[in-house]
């Protein structure tokens, strides 16, 4: 196998494959700013510098060159080279700033040269904190500037499109925008504009940076020149903690971290997942974040009335206590979890009820084949995998209107807003809902209304469109629940910060509601079913071995990064 | 005031700019496309052939608006907003109308040395403008240039992307602008070495009528 030795320690490598990359891989440190996986490497930044060195061949015979002890004799480049555009050979000896003080005093030179006309803003810029020149600048750059002159001027402040800003000065001309909208997402909106030091990206006269992946660019830029329009000044990024979760816009189930502070979402940016999402997020997942923080309910109530959790659990057992099964509707919803989909068949099964169904929420065309779908749930799959039907609005809405049912049992879903019956036409059955928002439109004909968690607040498994199970984790806390004793709530600043004394911690902004896993096992027990897990992890367990559609899909199995189900059949 | 605050601000260009050339106007010729096409099928790939067309559309246009970067963009089948990088790169690209004639006066080290600002600030007396502009009767636009590879005939100036001017004094602009008001564009000029005037009869270049010895540049009547 090649070989190729980094600094005196020897790896081997397969195959094509670029210097940099490798690196980063094996866990050699290398500072870059240009580079990114997913694009070509311009080598522009010039920040990835190294001495590389190949075996010295005989001119005549090709054969390597051995010095006294039979070891090949090195030839090094006369000059050093960048490592993300260079491809590797064998028996190639690379030099970075951790064996050469040539790669060293390169790093600082090349960054005093970045430094020269970036504006030192890092108060008041949104990058500060996770920025990689602030961070390189701190670890491998000069101490101080020898321009003492006034640095250039570029314009400030410009909005690129509705959802991207641009500050000019803050700009290393790095090219990752420009490449992200010629090579990812092939709109060619942005490109380089004027030369030397007065260049910058723009979009050329007459267009607008408004493609629907505009914001990857922020999370790509390495410096605070590309700002949310949305998140600019909201807030700093260590006053923020971020969990790994799952967009709950569409059905590609793309990975993301949710940021929250004071329990609420303050923003969405992508994780990467290679088989979902790569590095990539679209702009409506990133915006669409609002719905965790506003119009939340305020705790259970019973025909409109505030109640406690107790007595709604009660009076939602009470709803289905003794009536016929058969005339008994159950709504789950492919915005719920697997397990409390699950939960839900279950009590449905116990009630006698036929099996639940669960609403589509398709908007025909909207997709793209890439990260937008035309399902706009992000769990559809899941529910279908758990062999629930998915309701035809017309069918239902018949059915309902003859009278059928006495009782419709709906989880975290909203018939009115889809169309499927109207409040009036809910008046003559009993109607319990799970729901999110207190904008929810069928509120106002349920008789026990449950503040359901959201995906940011609960613990749960969503299985995207092309069957990949994946777990949602809690990113804020909800009342009444103390997180050190969840143990599946990750840490949040406030755990991480605060104590109750510290000016840190704050409790505002917790929304009184309660997960599916927790609300339908106590209303079971109303009923006289038994439903006591211990949490979510226990009830996917059971799920993965009971339905062989989720073989394999349990909490350790799907980690960070989920699990492909081996399901045959899957329609997107 | 604090420091700050005076900062200057630098203005983003137009970015919704009405159409200066008028659609009916706004294409190419068949000869044209037909040339753009020889030129793209001497490149790998097509936007290799983005600068001669910009240039072509530049002689056609007398300028390049956004409209005409787009037609460029789409004639040789690459993005606009490629095109339009390309363009903005470029200083010999026009990307606003200028005068007739462009006077590009070069102010880079040996021209500087040897009274280039001089010069400059004469044909800007002289002219009534300052550098970067054009006179009311549209005639000529004055410009400061990064060096144009002339220095041994420095100070020197060149006329709209084309002609060079050597050895200038204030007389020779003098009659310069009066030939360019006539419209008399002075013709090629090729510029002697010390050691021509010995070996070649003093013309290198056999191919042109009009020629002119090198001769010791004054020296900047602002450094002396």
């Amino acid at each position: 196998m090649a070989k190729v030795t980094i600094d005196n320690q020897t790896f081997e490598f397969e195959g094509q494959q670029g210097l940099l990359q490798f690196c980063l891989d094996n866990g050699v440190d290398l500072p870059h700013f240009c580079y990114h996986p997913a694009m070509s490497a311009p080598a522009n930044c010039r920040q990835c510098l190294v001495e590389v060195g190949t075996p010295q061949r005989d001119r005549a015979t090709g054969e390597v060159n051995l010095d006294d002890d039979g070891n090949p004799v090195i030839q090094f480049m006369p000059k050093l080279q960048t490592s993300c555009s260079m491809q590797m050979s064998d028996g190639m000896v690379v030099k970075t700033h951790r064996s050469s003080e040539l790669v060293k005093r390169a790093q600082k030179d090349t960054l005093e040269f970045l430094l020269i006309n970036h504006p030192l803003d890092c108060p008041i810029c949104d990058q500060a904190g996770h920025c990689p020149l602030q961070n390189q600048a701190y670890k491998h750059g000069p101490e101080g500037s020898r321009f003492e002159f006034e640095k250039v001027h570029k314009p400030k402040h410009i909005d690129l499109g509705p959802r991207v800003v641009l500050d000019g000065e803050r700009c290393i001309n790095c090219t990752r925008c420009v490449r992200f909208t010629r090579e990812v997402s092939k709109s060619d909106q942005l490109t380089i504009i004027e030369r030397g030091v007065k260049n910058y990206p723009m979009t050329p006269p007459g267009v607008d940076f408004d493609e629907p992946y505009s914001m990857n660019v922020i999370d790509i830029c390495p410096v605070g020149a590309l700002t949310s329009k949305e998140h600019r000044f909201q807030a700093r990024i260590w006053e923020m903690s971020k969990t790994p979760s799952i967009s709950t816009v569409g059905a590609k189930g793309s990975n993301c971290y949710y940021w929250v502070k004071d329990n609420q979402i303050m923003k969405v940016t992508p994780r990467t997942n290679m088989d979902v999402n790569e590095f990539w997020l679209a702009d409506e997942e990133r915006l669409e974040y609002t719905k965790f923080n506003d119009d939340r309910p305020e705790g259970p109530t019973v025909e409109g009335a505030d109640v406690s959790w107790e007595l709604a659990w009660k009076a939602a057992a009470d709803c289905l206590e003794g009536v016929d099964g058969s005339r008994v509707l159950f709504l789950g919803s492919a915005w719920a979890t697997v397990e409390d989909n699950y939960l839900l068949t279950k009590l449905a099964k116990h009630v006698g009820a036929p099996a639940p169904m669960y609403l589509p929420h398709r908007k025909a065309g909207h997709g793209d084949e890439w990260l937008r779908t035309d399902d706009r749930t992000p769990n559809a799959q899941g529910c279908e995998l758990m062999g629930m039907q998915h309701g035809v609005i017309g069918e239902l809405k018949a059915k309902l209107n003859s009278g059928e049912y006495d009782v419709v049992y709906i989880m975290e879903d909203d018939p009115v807003a889809s169309a499927m019956c109207t409040v009036n036409e809910l008046k003559n059955v009993k109607v319990v809902l799970h729901y999110y928002n207190s904008t929810n439109q069928t509120l106002a004909a349920a008789d026990v209304a449950l503040p359901a968690a959201m995906a940011v607040e609960t613990v749960g498994t969503y299985v995207n469109m092309d069957g990949h199970a994946q777990r949602l984790r809690p990113a804020k806390a909800i009342a009444g629940v103390n997180r050190t004793l969840s143990m599946e709530i990750g840490k949040c600043r406030a755990d991480r910060h605060g104590t109750p004394f510290d000016r840190w911690y704050n409790e505002s902004n917790l929304v009184n509601c309660q997960p599916g896993w927790v609300s339908l096992p106590e209303i079971a027990a109303g009923l006289g079913l038994e439903l006591s897990y211990k949490g979510p992890r226990q009830i996917m367990d059971e799920v993965s071995e009971s339905n062989p559609s989720f073989k394999g899909a349990t909490y350790s199995a799907m980690g960070e990064l989920g699990v492909r189900l081996e399901t045959t059949g899957i329609t997107a | 005031m604090a420091d700050f605050i005076k900062h200057p601000i630098v203005d983003l260009p137009d970015r919704k700019p009405d159409p200066v050339v008028p659609a009916d106007q706004l294409h190419f010729s068949d000869e044209e496309k037909k040339e753009i096409q020889t030129w793209i099928s001497r490149y790998p790939t097509a936007d290799g052939a983005v600068m001669r067309a910009l240039w072509l559309a530049q002689e056609k246009f007398s300028f390049l608006p956004p409209e005409v970067i787009q037609l460029v963009a789409d004639e040789v089948g690459i993005p606009y907003s490629n095109a339009y990088g390309v363009a903005t790169f470029y200083t010999q690209y026009f990307k606003e109308k200028k005068g007739k004639y462009v006077l590009d006066v070069c102010t880079c080290f040996s021209c500087q040395l040897c009274g280039g600002f001089d010069m400059l600030h004469y044909l800007e007396e002289k002219l009534d403008v300052h550098k970067g502009e054009t006179t009311q009767d549209g005639v000529f636009t004055v410009q400061e240039a990064e060096c144009l590879g002339a220095c041994g005939s420095a100070p020197m100036l060149q006329i709209t992307n084309g002609t060079y001017v050597h050895n200038l004094t204030r007389e020779k602009i003098d009659a310069l602008v009066d030939a360019l008001r006539e419209d008399k564009m002075p013709a090629f000029t090729s510029v002697t070495l010390p050691q021509d005037e010995d070996e070649m009869g003093g013309n290198r270049r056999t191919d042109v009528s009009s020629t002119e010895t090198y001769q010791a540049g004054p020296v900047s009547e602002t450094i002396r």
